[in-house]
C-alpha cells in the first residue's frame, strides 16, 4: 500500500555528507511533483535547495513518466522535467522528493538505495553502483547531464545546479513493491488509459522510452520546462495533457490509489501554487 | 507442447518496461522487485548505441503471457511453442 497521508522527503546535506528522511503531513494539498517541490523550496529557501520530486501517479499509471526538478536560479524559480527511468526508481525507492542542500567540499557521486544515502568519490564508476534493472543514474559529463545515458533537460539549469553543489553523479535504486487495495479497478483504469494512447501529442517511435510509457517518442530526450501545473504536480508527460488535465480522470486515478482528494482540491491546485510562488518571491 | 514467452526482436526494445509492469500487475504488484521479467540497459560494443536486454524467468509461464506480449509496443516479445 502507498502511504497516502504523508510525503516522504529525503533531505541530503552535501556539506556534512549526511541525510535524513522526513515524513511531511502538510504537503498533500500540493499533490506532488512541482507542487510539493515549490512548497519545499519555500520551506528550505534559506538553504538554496535543489529538489527532485515525483507525483502520486508515477510508477502506477502510463504516461506519468517524468521527474520534476525545482530550483532557484539566482532569484528565478525554474521547474524542469526529465524522462527516463528516474521517476519510477524514485517512486519504488518509497520517496516523494529528494532535496539537496549545501555544497560538497569535493566532487561527489551520491547514491540512494531506497532511502539510504551513500557518498562516493568522483573516481567511482557509477555503473558499479545500485542494482541493474532497478536503478536510474544521472551523470555529469563535460558540463552536460545525461540520465540513463540518454535523457537530458532543457537549457543548463540542472547542470549548473549539480556542479555548483559538486555533484558529478547520482544513482537511485528502488526496490519497494506496492499494492493497491482495489487492484481490479486499478488494472481496469490502467488499461483504459492505455487505450487513450492515440490522444497523446506524440506518435509511437523507436527511441529510448521513459519507464512506463510505450511511445518511444523523439521528444522525451530533451525533457520539458514549465507548463500546466496539474500535469507537473502529477508528474505526467506534457504530451499526455489531454488525459491528465481531465479532472475526472485525475480524480479516478488518485481515488483508485487511495488518495482522499476531492475535485475541488484538484481545481484549487493552480491557485495554491500561484500563492506559493508569490511567497517565495517575497522571501 | 508448452507455450512460452520469448524475446523475438531484442534490438527493437526501447526500454519502456511495459512488459515488466504488466507481469507485476498480474501478480497484484506495482514495482520492480521480484519481477519475472527484467530489462537491462547496456551499450552496443560496436556502435556505442543504447541497447536493452530482456531477461524472462521461466516461471513467467504461469502468467497470461499473451497479454504480456501484446502490451509491448515494438513486438519485441512473442509467444512460441516449446
Amino acid at each position: 500500500m502507498t502511504d497516502t497521508s504523508v510525503k516522504k522527503v529525503v533531505i541530503i546535506d552535501l556539506e556534512n555528507k549526511t541525510s535524513e528522511t522526513k515524513s511531511f503531513t502538510d504537503l498533500n494539498p500540493y499533490f506532488g511533483g512541482t507542487g510539493v517541490g515549490l512548497k519545499l523550496l519555500e520551506v528550505y529557501h534559506d538553504k538554496n535547495p535543489l529538489i527532485f520530486s515525483v507525483g502520486p501517479l508515477n510508477g502506477f499509471f502510463p504516461f506519468a513518466s517524468k521527474t520534476s526538478i525545482v530550483l532557484d536560479n539566482n532569484g528565478a524559480i525554474e521547474d524542469i522535467y526529465i524522462g527516463g527511468n528516474l521517476s519510477t526508481r524514485i517512486k519504488f525507492a518509497g520517496i516523494d522528493s529528494i532535496l539537496f542542500h549545501g555544497k560538497s567540499s569535493d566532487e561527489v557521486v551520491v547514491e540512494l538505495q531506497n532511502t539510504d544515502v551513500l557518498f562516493h568519490t568522483k573516481e567511482t564508476d557509477i555503473q558499479s553502483l545500485g542494482l541493474p534493472g532497478k536503478r536510474s543514474q544521472i551523470c555529469v559529463n563535460k558540463d552536460k547531464i545525461q540520465a540513463d545515458e540518454y535523457f537530458t533537460t532543457p537549457d543548463l539549469y540542472l547542470e549548473k545546479a549539480l556542479l555548483d553543489r559538486n555533484i558529478v553523479g547520482l544513482s537511485i535504486t528502488g526496490t519497494e513493491n506496492y499494492t493497491v487495495d482495489n487492484f481490479e479497478d486499478y488494472k481496469k483504469l490502467y488499461e483504459n488509459i492505455m487505450e487513450m494512447s492515440n490522444d497523446l501529442r506524440v506518435i509511437k517511435e523507436g527511441y529510448p522510452s521513459c519507464s512506463n510509457c510505450p511511445m518511444g517518442c523523439n521528444r522525451s530526450k530533451v525533457g520539458e520546462i514549465g507548463g500546466n501545473v496539474v500535469i507537473n504536480s502529477l508528474v505526467a508527460c506534457q504530451f499526455a495533457d489531454k488525459i491528465y488535465t481531465d479532472i475526472g480522470m485525475v480524480f479516478s486515478c488518485l481515488n483508485t490509489l487511495g488518495y482522499n482528494y476531492t475535485h475541488e482540491d484538484i481545481e484549487n491546485l493552480p491557485k495554491l501554487i500561484e500563492e506559493t510562488i508569490k511567497k517565495i518571491s517575497e522571501l | 507442447m508448452t507455450k512460452i514467452l520469448k524475446t523475438t526482436g531484442n534490438d527493437k526494445c526501447t526500454g519502456c518496461e511495459m512488459c515488466v509492469f504488466e507481469a507485476q500487475r498480474q501478480l497484484k504488484k506495482v514495482g520492480l522487485e521480484d519481477s519475472l521479467i527484467r530489462v537491462f540497459r547496456g551499450k552496443d560494443a560496436d556502435t556505442n548505441a543504447i541497447k536493452f536486454d530482456i531477461e524472462i524467468d521461466p516461471r513467467s509461464n504461469v502468467l497470461d503471457i499473451e497479454k504480456i506480449a501484446s502490451i509491448c509496443p515494438r513486438e519485441v516479445l512473442g509467444v512460441v511453442e516449446q
